[in-house]
């Protein structure tokens, strides 16, 4: 498919229809993967595909529409559709115009075509990180590995124009030593050279050994090392909630808190648009902004939500390039580095507890931040600086603002996080943080 | 783009599969169309419009399996992905220790349609405008209205077609058209609030609208909300008695018996994912619960979320009965689980798109009535909570350690419905939970749900429900 044609096909008709704004956003995807459990493979899959994604205005009313068949043939079909659509809209008061300055977004960089190339090393590599946990103690393991690529093309009818690519390789494995232990690693690069099978593999056999014999724990307030995996599932969950949108929807805990402190010094929050090593973003956003860095938590305090063109009128200040059409959305999280090592972490720590992946965070109220969240994997109580056994059957409860405002200190070492539980890509270290509840299932 | 003239890329594909060697092979046309409208705190969002169609192919070559899908409509993709994907099943056989095999589930032919008695490409176009602007109407005139100071309101109509062929001649036809409802409200006052998240769902026609009493729903859930927010004190914690509502007795019916008797779990097919189960392959009859425990999965109720009476490998399905008296009944399977585990194939096998291979899920997960009505379910407790709606729940990856934190709660006196309490927390063992149950009410009542499993991830449409359901002796904590 002529994206460029697709594109230009799009704003044309839009035009001649009368749309005052229209976008076209066309992308083209193809994703391999390789599943495996009990040391075998369970599948293998390969999906190929095209989406073209509309955006039109008038008299300031707005539809999105999305299409997998984006032929020229119906693509004019489709858009007087969606143009009649917006006859019985209401005007909508935070209206924004698309920008009229004419721009020309290339790619932002950090596109590595060799992840195009692995059809046939895939399930070596797959091979490789069983190995790997296998050596480490492991008695069986269950992952996926993702190779994906992705192109998008988008056009305005204001003279706007931007192409990016991208690329990942993802691993997420899970081993076992028997059904009450296990341990978890993951590989996320953006380039093949990055992609780390077997130290993810036999990251997960380790923890699994380690996990021989857990206990559950008493129910209290203990100090919590957050590893890089489960930091970063709670930090894209603030990376949403630093949407405008959401902070306006009542659906966040930042809503109302810009230039108040909502997490300790240590803590600094950014999103980036693009950065070295990341595994999303590009140069221009969904309404053809361009993209950059947001300084969302500096030292501890709340300096800016995310903006799309219509949130940013509202909020009365500048889109800060993370559109999406509906809400503004973070590309790549990062958190500062810290200054200790994992063990001086280990070591301050008087009674704590290892926390090596989570699962199924959920909220009582968006609004307050109010969650629990359930570990799994490897998950260690730590006495006066020591490691004294493994864990199971416990979970967190407590609320983001008092998790993030209770950060004692962070590791030098940072990894590049996104798998199941993590959506945002998230540049995370080891995160320590005082006096967090835990509470355990009763029976 | 409509379904009829994308059938012969199916019968392409599985032409291409078998004669490159395929043991086995499927196609699937899936896709379909959808309307979604969303108000936020009544300032309308841009409308949504999706039309969506492509093809997953499915298929063993030396015992590995492969899925591979593509929205690129034309013979000559179609045929070379068929290609690929039969050379990526042989590529991947070695890594493939344990062969794929299927069991000889009777292939079924079939043309089904949820029931619809107005069609939903009859709608008038601003149907879903008109729903959201009556239900903030009603939301912001409730009683108590100004309190709700935050609302999304998100109303979406879809139409889902699939046109699904197997080299076991398996031949089936489908149009399932749902009505979906999502909104978070929020609550403030004196710097206090309360949140309620309501999903609504249900397949069929126009009519959908009407029989879900949406706007009525709505409307009271906004008025509770503020009554919670206003005047829940303090939970009673320590042992008490505690009634679930349907919607309790549904998540965790849902939560802790419909997914880990998933026998793919069960296997280690998730194991990275949505994880594994406290349950083995030989765990059928298991006592897991009391005798009042009996909970239901079943993908052939009219008018259900997950309505599905022929699954996505198939084969017809039916009623399934996870956990009688107490014991574990029978595992929620496909083709695979059944082969490996040597037993009879229930059907369960279900896709959300083109793109996502079929899995073993759920349809519509329920307790099952019981002969009570709910006085007397209420007489039977001195003490306790009546757990009516909830907010936050999760639960471990074996199913085993969950959680329930209740919105609009009650406190139980000598048999009597008391104060409102806020978020009491039933954090439980599932054997803890399900042993613990003594009655269940006559009624059924469902809500909808979108059921997460897979990777990549898919979101499927299910029912959760029940009746209510007395636990006995059941320690309580709070938020």
């Amino acid at each position: 498919m002529d994206h460029q044609h697709v594109n230009e096909t799009v704003v044309r008709e839009a035009k001649k229809l009368g749309a005052d704004d229209a976008i076209s956003l066309s992308a083209v995807s193809d994703e391999q993967m390789v599943r495996f459990a009990n040391n075998s493979l369970t599948v293998a899959k390969r999906i190929t595909e095209t989406g073209l994604l509309v955006y039109l205005t008038k008299n300031k009313r707005r539809v999105v529409g999305a299409s997998s068949n984006p032929e020229e043939s119906s693509v004019k079909g489709f858009l007087q559709k969606l143009f009649k659509s917006l006859k019985g809209l209401p005007a909508e008061p935070n209206y924004s115009p698309l920008p009229t300055k004419r721009s020309r977004y290339g790619p932002a960089g950090g596109f590595d075509g060799k992840i195009a190339e692995v059809e046939n090393e895939i399930s070596e590599f797959a091979r490789e990180s069983i190995d790997a946990a296998s050596r480490a103690g492991a008695a069986r393991s269950a992952g996926a590995i993702e190779a994906s690529l992705a192109s998008c093309y988008l056009m305005t009818s204001t003279g706007i124009e931007g192409h990016d690519k991208r690329s990942k390789i993802l691993l997420n494995i899970r081993s076992f030593l028997d059904h009450e232990s296990s341990g978890h690693g993951l590989s996320c690069s953006s380039t093949l050279a990055g992609f780390r099978p077997g130290e993810a593999g036999r990251r997960a056999g380790e923890d699994a050994k380690k996990m021989a014999n857990p206990k559950r724990p008493e129910q209290g307030e203990y100090g919590i090392l957050m590893s890089p995996t489960v930091a970063s599932n709670l930090i894209a969950l603030v990376g949403d909630f630093s949407s405008a949108f959401s902070v306006d929807a009542g659906t966040s805990y930042l809503a109302g808190k810009l230039g108040e402190k909502v997490a300790s010094s240590v803590f600094t929050l950014k999103d980036h648009g693009w950065i070295r090593g990341g595994l999303g973003g590009r140069a221009f956003d969904d309404e053809g902004s361009p993209t950059q860095s947001t300084t969302i938590i500096e030292r501890g305090v709340l300096k800016s939500y995310l903006h799309n063109l219509t949130t940013s009128k509202k909020f009365k200040t500048k889109s800060t390039g993370n559109a999406g059409w509906i809400e503004p959305n973070p590309w790549n999280l990062e958190v500062s580095a810290g200054d200790s090592a994992f063990d001086e972490l280990v070591g301050e720590m008087r009674k704590g507890i290892i926390l090596t992946s989570n699962w199924y965070t959920r909220f009582t109220n968006y609004r307050t931040g109010e969650f629990s969240t359930v570990p799994r994997d490897g998950a260690y109580l730590v006495e006066k600086g020591e490691v004294k056994g493994a864990l199971n059957g416990l979970r967190v409860s407590d609320t983001l603002e008092r998790i993030f405002s209770s950060v004692r200190s962070m590791s030098e070492s940072r990894e590049w996080i996104e798998w199941w539980e993590v959506h945002t890509p998230t540049l995370c270290p080891w995160v320590l943080v005082d006096g967090v509840k835990v509470t355990r299932a009763y029976g | 783009m409509n379904l009829d003239e994308l059938k012969d890329l199916a019968h392409l594909s599985l032409k291409v599969a078998q004669d490159s060697g395929a043991e086995y092979a499927e196609a699937r046309i899936h896709g379909g169309t959808g309307n979604g409208y969303m108000l936020k705190n009544g300032e309308a969002q841009p409308s949504i419009l999706e039309d969506s169609f492509g093809i997953g192919i499915r298929l063993i070559c030396k015992g590995a399996l492969a899925f591979s899908a593509t929205n690129l409509l034309d013979r000559s993709t179609v045929k070379d992905l068929t290609l690929r994907t039969v050379k990526m099943a042989k590529a991947s056989s070695g890594l493939a220790a344990k062969k794929v095999k299927l069991d000889d589930s009777k292939a079924a032919r079939a043309n089904f349609r949820a029931p619809e008695r107005e069609r939903m490409e009859g709608a008038d176009p601003s149907w879903l405008k008109h729903l959201l602007g009556e239900i903030e109407r009603r939301v912001t005139h409730c009683k108590g209205a100004s309190a709700i100071a935050n609302r999304i309101l998100i109303a979406s109509s879809s139409i889902e077609q699939k046109y699904l062929i197997n080299s076991d001649g398996a031949r089936v036809e489908s149009r399932v058209p749902r009505l979906h409802f999502y909104g978070v409200l929020t609550a403030t006052e004196n710097g206090q609030t309360a949140q309620r998240t309501i999903q609504q769902g249900e397949s069929g026609g126009l009519e959908a609208e009407r029989r879900m009493n949406l706007i009525e729903k709505v409307e009271h859930e906004a008025a509770l909300l503020v009554e919670v927010l206003k005047k829940a004190g303090k939970p009673p914690t320590g042992v008490v008695d505690v009634i679930l509502s349907p919607e309790l007795s549904g998540i965790a019916a849902h939560e802790s018996v419909g997914h880990p008797q998933e026998a793919d779990r069960i296997l280690g097919r998730e194991g990275a994912q949505a994880g594994e189960s406290y349950l083995r392959g030989d765990s059928i009859g298991r006592k897991v619960g009391s005798d009042e425990a009996n909970i239901s999965d079943d993908p052939t109720l009219l008018r259900s979320n997950g309505y599905s009476p022929v699954d996505d490998e198939g084969v017809s399905s039916r009623k399934r009965r996870l956990i009688k008296q107490g014991r574990v009944s029978e595992f929620l399977h496909n083709r695979s689980t059944s082969a490996e585990l040597g037993t009879v194939n229930n059907a369960a096998s279900r896709s959300t798109a083109y793109n996502r291979e079929p899995i073993v899920r759920m349809s519509n997960t329920f307790v099952e009535p019981g002969d009570f009505t709910f006085e007397e379910l209420l007489r039977e407790v001195k003490d306790g909570v009546y757990m009516k709606s909830f907010t936050e729940w999760n639960i471990d990856d074996k199913r085993l350690n969950q959680r329930y934190v209740g919105l609009e709660a009650y406190r139980i006196k000598n048999g009597e419905l008391k104060e409102l309490v806020k978020a009491p927390v039933l954090e439980i063992t599932t054997p803890a939970l399900w042993g613990s149950v003594k009655g269940r009410t006559k009624e059924l009542e469902f809500e909808a749900a979108t059921c997460g499993k897979g990777d990549p991830m898919q979101g499927i449409p299910v029912w959760t429900g029940g009746p209510h359901t007395l636990l006995i002796g059941i320690r309580l904590g709070s938020r």
